[in-house]
């Protein structure tokens, strides 16, 4: 086992006297695991927020429709973009970790990942100042006349903020990745924690690409 | 999930080709969704826009998330967030949509 593979094992892979070959494997296995069960549980959770606008949308479809009008499809539809060019190149950069001689690459792919990520949270504060400039927060002075158009905007405010928070941290430990790997050269190659966090990027991502449609798309048509 | 020997890492440029006609796929998709909010599809709207959604979702778990190299495990783990999200949405809706339609 290379001085940097041994550097990467942590507990308990690196005391339980496997062959040099597999302990590494097993340890990059069994995070990769360990991140997939944790994003099964994050899908109830995102689920569970969806099926709550499921039901208020099916029990009021029209004031949706005209609530979901209100929103800045500018801004959703280029951070849906954002969002999608930053999952691309979260895809490369795990890939590319995986052989010798790309670590360059693999840097600016962390940190053009975690730029897109700042660039859509910069967005999304220009999009919550403007909605709240017109009073679409609810309660007093929402300035739709259909009281279940409150409803939706409560979904809004909730759905994006706990999606901006996640993303938020997804920001932090790509960017924890970025300079490490800035710093010493051998903490990126081949390391599972680079894996284990584009995986949680990607889950991100897979959660703005289903609130997209459900909070900008509705009532355009007629 | 494979502990065993990793097969040899394809090349970068062969990497940055496949990830761009995925992205380029998605962002095709990205328009269709907007176009297909404006289409007067009538009540098919939402339908269209959540297939297109589910498509895009699937390409990214598939292609940028690499279940399409991981283990059975790890399939196994994925497939089973949304089997137990299909209760979730089944038992509810039907109490739900029951009740509508009775209303």
């Amino acid at each position: 086992m290379s001085a940097a593979e041994k550097l990467l094992l942590r507990e308990p892979w690196d005391g339980l006297g496997l062959p040099e070959e597999s302990a590494l494997a097993r340890q990059r296995a069994g995070a990769t695991f360990g991140i997939w069960i944790f994003i099964a549980s994050e899908v109830l959770f995102f689920g569970a927020i969806i099926l709550l606008y499921t039901v208020m949308r099916l029990e009021h479809p029209d004031a949706f429709a005209a609530a979901a009008r209100e929103t800045n499809l500018v801004y959703g539809t280029l951070n849906t973009a954002l969002l999608l060019t930053s999952g691309m190149l979260a895809a490369v950069a795990s890939r590319m970790n995986e052989g010798a001689g790309a670590r360059r690459t693999v840097l600016w792919c962390l940190a053009a990942t975690a730029g897109l990520g700042l660039a859509f949270l910069a967005v999304k504060g220009i999009e919550y100042r403007e909605d709240i400039g017109r009073h679409l927060v609810p309660g007093p002075g929402f300035p739709l006349p259909q009281p279940p158009a409150q409803l939706f905007f409560a979904v809004y405010w909730f759905a994006t903020a706990i999606h901006g928070i996640h993303l938020a941290i997804g920001i932090g430990l790509v960017a924890r990745l970025a300079i490490l790997g800035w710093r010493d050269p051998a903490f990126l190659p081949d390391n599972p924690q680079v894996e284990v966090s584009l995986l949680y990027w990607g889950f991100v991502d897979i959660v703005w690409i289903f609130l997209y449609p459900l909070l900008y798309l509705p009532g355009r048509a007629g | 999930m494979s502990a065993g020997p990793t097969p040899p890492a394809p090349s970068g440029a062969r990497i940055w080709r496949r990830a761009l006609l995925v992205w380029a796929g998605l962002i095709l998709l990205l328009g269709l969704s907007c176009l297909a909010a404006w289409a007067p599809l009538g009540g098919w709207t939402s339908a269209v826009n959540l297939g297109l959604a589910a498509t895009q979702a699937a390409l990214v778990a598939v292609l940028f998330m690499r279940l399409d190299e991981a283990g059975p495990l790890v399939r196994l783990t994925a497939a089973c967030g949304l089997f137990w999200l299909a209760i979730l949405f089944t038992l509810c809706l039907t109490d739900v949509l029951s009740r509508l339609a009775n209303a």
